[in-house]
């Protein structure tokens, strides 16, 4: 094998470096559309670190947390979008740093 | 069942003032009935009690725990010894012969049933105060006293003086039940009980200090309250104010005596200090001659009486302080008597003279209510101890008892004179000479229920003397009668007729003029300037501090911190969902490493 | 065997989210998260979670990424002005990535057991619907039927936002 072998190490690491990379993106995108992209990296980031370890450590558990994370998230995407989607109608924008009417 | 008799006795009353309040108000003519018939129950169930009771010995009356706590203990009883008795029988047979006094006195009143529903609230809580075991219960009926008398003073809603005279009794009575209370947790402090029946037993165990003299001058302000006594007097003449038939039960002969009654109660702590014991003394024996100057310049009729109800209970008070509990309950019942007597006598004037109560508009009524002016000159003669009757008797065994302290001996007999001299002072003027206008021209006697009450006031006022109270009381005789006192008192009460005689025999006006007895030794107006310059400063420093500081510092500093403070943490609001993101993420961060370090990770 | 497929799945996970967050199309992001998440399915798979993998393509490279495509056509979202790229900038970006990487290896060495290897085959299965839905319908089903709620709720609340007239 070219690398050595696999361990849990490589998969955590994967999984935060693809946090790091979903959490530039929710910081620095100014289109929200993105940056729900973006949240979604992250979630999938936790997700593969729970698979990951629940399967090193032979337990089932940490796969059903998956399934729900991906519910949630399901239903976080379709709110989230429609969110989006009313803004847009009223402020005829999606980008994050024009978005300031909570400021004083 | 026999135990149970003071249950029944106290609650008649009660029971008849809850259910005129609540069903029979609109029919005065049953409301009067039940208010009366339960007085008479409770007068019967007290006599059979007074009369088998010290036959068969103290019968004890269940009690029931209220308060139960680690190291406090109260209960709700009663008892029924030989002075609860007697007391019982007195307070309850003078309220009967009241209440048929008030049919006849408040026969035209829209709001008889009101009256007789108070009346009877007043007899269940002055029964109260007399059958109770302990302090606590007392204490309970004691302010249930209060508000029946607070009730009553205003019973004439109308009037506003009537109201102010309420407020005046019940605010100066707050005074004295704060310095009660006050003594009533002391006595718990030191003897560790209520109950008057083991105070005598404990107060061998209580080392004698400052301690015993603060708790008994404390209970000596509950009866300084309700006793009216200096200086707490200012109430009594303004509670004149009341309906007639009310001065003379609560305000003379039953109410004002309670503090009399509680100070024997507590006999046993007091005499354990001699501080205490020549305050009561020399308070009492003060006031038997402040009130009997001060009724000598009054004009209205019930005021000049008051003050003589002032004076006389400073007898019983002196007599409890010079430790001889007898003789003072022995005036007490007497008193309770001919100061009942007088009161319903004057009642009966202004009844007759349609509400003139200032002497000097009347006159010549002995022609028109003969037998008022007969039963209000046996008062009289009753009033300043003339033998044979009562009076003299029960005042005799006081002023026995000051045959060892001149000073008191010398005040007191003072005050006999003076006693003497404004009551023939009120009836030359009222009764004798020509009627000074229409009201007394046309006065006439009251109906059978007024004269009644009189009659049989009458004759215990002059016969009563010869009762020999200490032995039902239960209360052992006093010994060595000095009879120096006997004479020098009597030769001082026939005194005090002379000059009375020889200025008011004929005369149409005040024919002396002392501006310090006619305001009362300017006690109401040095109250009244303390207070209002007392009060005055204290508002002037609560405006301050609630200027400055409340307003200022509390109110508008915490606004201005609130604002200062929004202002500051406003810049930090950028509106930037992102930035509100990157700074959660560095919290997150943030608590992560910090949880590392504490080794959790590891 | 297995290092041959996490590598190349590793890196082109990597890769297609990088691209997401660089590129300023939303199509084109859109496309790069499709391909992102296809790979987490294989990585699913990899670790023997064939259950999972089959619900990451279904429900978020299906139903989430077709919702994320119609609201691009339904708001007709333009590309993203240019940022301004500096060589501080750039600098800065390789920087923090390498600082990443290694800190990311570094943390994640820290994770007790991290170096444990495990061949496929040895897990001991559990990761198929059978196992799954074991446990979803017997300890879990309470939060199992919580989820129902919550899309149903989610629903409603997508149905009230999404309503022309906000009135009423």
């Amino acid at each position: 094998m070219i690398f050595g072998e696999v361990t849990l190490g490589h998969y955590l690491a994967l999984s935060s470096l693809l946090f790091l990379i979903g959490l530039a993106g929710v910081l620095l995108r100014r289109s929200l559309l993105i940056v729900m992209m973006s949240l979604e990296l992250l979630l999938n980031a936790a997700n593969l670190a729970l698979v990951a370890v629940g399967r090193f450590q032979g337990l089932p558990d940490p796969q059903v947390a998956v399934f729900f994370v991906i519910t949630v998230a399901a239903a976080e995407v379709s709110l989230g979008l429609a969110i989006l989607v009313a803004i847009f109608r009223i402020q005829k924008t999606t980008a994050a740093d024009q978005l300031s009417t909570l400021r004083f | 069942m026999r135990a149970y008799t003071p249950y029944l006795i106290l609650l008649l009353p009660l029971l008849a003032a809850v259910s005129i309040r609540i069903f029979l108000h609109p029919f005065p003519r049953i409301s009067v009935a039940v208010s009366t018939f339960a007085c008479l129950g409770s007068f019967l169930g007290s006599l059979g009690l007074l009369l088998l009771g010290s036959a068969l010995g103290g019968v004890a009356a269940p009690s029931l725990p209220w308060v139960e706590m680690a190291g406090f203990r109260a209960n709700l009883g009663l008892m029924g010894d030989p002075l609860a008795r007697g007391m019982a029988t007195l307070v309850s047979g003078v309220a009967f012969l009241v209440h048929l006094y008030s049919i006849g006195y408040l026969e035209k009143d829209p709001s008889r049933s009101r009256f007789f529903a108070e009346l009877s609230l007043f007899v269940f809580s002055m029964l109260g105060i007399v059958l109770a075991d302990n302090l606590v219960s007392m204490f309970i009926f004691w302010e249930l006293v209060g508000l029946s008398s607070y009730l009553l003073i205003g019973f004439w809603v109308e009037r506003p003086a009537a109201g102010a005279a309420a407020n005046k009794a019940f605010l100066v009575n707050r005074v004295g039940d704060f310095g009660f209370i006050l003594g009533i947790l002391g006595t718990w402090a030191l003897l560790g009980t209520f109950h008057f029946s083991e105070f005598s037993a404990r107060v061998g165990e209580v080392p004698v200090g400052w301690g015993v003299t603060a708790v008994g001058l404390s209970l000596f302000c509950g009866c300084l309250g309700k006793s009216a006594q200096f200086p707490l007097h200012v109430w009594l003449p303004d509670s004149m104010e009341g309906p007639t038939p009310v001065s003379s039960l609560l305000h003379a002969a039953t109410m004002v005596v309670a503090g009399v009654y509680m100070l024997i109660r507590v006999l046993p702590i007091l005499e354990l200090s001699h501080v205490t014991m020549m305050t009561i003394a020399w308070i009492g024996g003060l006031m038997t001659l402040l009130p009997a100057l001060i009724a000598c310049q009054q004009n209205d009729i019930k005021r000049i009486l008051a003050y003589s109800t002032l004076s006389e209970i400073a007898y019983m008070v002196m007599a409890v302080g010079l430790g001889v509990p007898g003789p003072a309950m022995y005036h007490l019942m007497t008193h309770a008597f001919f100061k009942c007597l007088l009161f319903l006598a004057a009642g009966s004037v202004i009844h007759g003279c349609h509400g003139e109560q200032d002497i000097w508009k009347m006159g010549g009524l002995g022609k028109r209510m003969p037998f008022t002016a007969l039963v209000l000159l046996l008062g009289t003669l009753a009033l300043c101890g003339v033998p044979p009757v009562s009076g003299f008797w029960s005042k005799d065994a006081i002023f026995a008892a000051t045959a060892h302290s001149p000073g008191l001996a010398a005040v007191s007999m003072a005050a006999g004179f003076f006693t003497s001299f404004f009551m023939l002072r009120m009836i030359l003027v009222a009764f004798g000479g020509e009627p000074k206008n229409e009201a007394a021209r046309q006065a006439h006697e009251g109906g059978i229920w007024m004269i009644a009450p009189m009659a049989i006031l009458a004759t215990l006022s002059v016969l009563s003397g010869l009762f020999p109270v200490e032995k039902f009381l239960g209360i052992p005789p006093e010994e060595g009668h000095a009879s120096w006192t006997l004479w020098l008192s009597l030769l001082f009460a026939l005194a005090g007729f002379v000059p009375a005689y020889r200025f008011y025999r004929q005369a149409g006006h005040e024919p002396l003029n002392f501006s310090i007895l006619r305001h009362k030794f300017y006690v109401d107006e040095f109250y009244q300037r303390a207070l209002i310059s007392t009060q005055d400063a204290f508002a002037k420093v609560t405006d301050a501090f609630e200027g400055w500081v409340v307003r200022g510092f509390l109110v508008r500093g915490s606004g201005v911190v609130a604002r200062a403070s929004g202002q500051g943490l406003r810049l930090v609001q950028c509106g930037q969902v992102q930035v509100y993101a990157g700074l959660f993420i560095l919290g997150v961060f943030f608590l992560l490493g910090w949880l590392w370090r504490d080794g959790w990770m590891r | 065997m297995e290092a041959i497929f996490f590598w190349a799945l590793a890196v082109g996970l990597l890769v297609s989210a990088t691209a997401l967050v660089a590129f300023r199309n939303p199509v084109t992001n859109a496309v790069c998260l499709v391909v992102a998440l296809v790979m987490q399915a294989a990585l699913f798979i990899t670790l023997e979670s064939f259950f999972l993998a089959a619900v990451q393509v279904i429900v978020y490279a299906g139903a989430v990424m077709v919702l994320f495509l119609f609201v691009i056509m339904l708001l007709d979202v333009r590309e993203e002005a240019r940022r301004r790229v500096s060589w501080p900038l750039l600098v800065g970006v390789v920087g923090i990535g390498g600082g990443a990487v290694f800190g990311a290896t570094k943390i994640s060495s820290l994770f007790p057991s991290s170096d444990k290897i495990l061949h496929w085959g040895q897990s001991g299965g559990g990761g198929g619907a059978k196992e799954l839905g074991r446990l979803l319908f017997t300890s879990y089903s309470p939060l199992f039927l919580t989820t129902g709620v919550l899309l149903l709720v989610a629903t409603i609340g997508v149905v009230v936002l999404c309503r022309k007239d906000p009135e009423v």
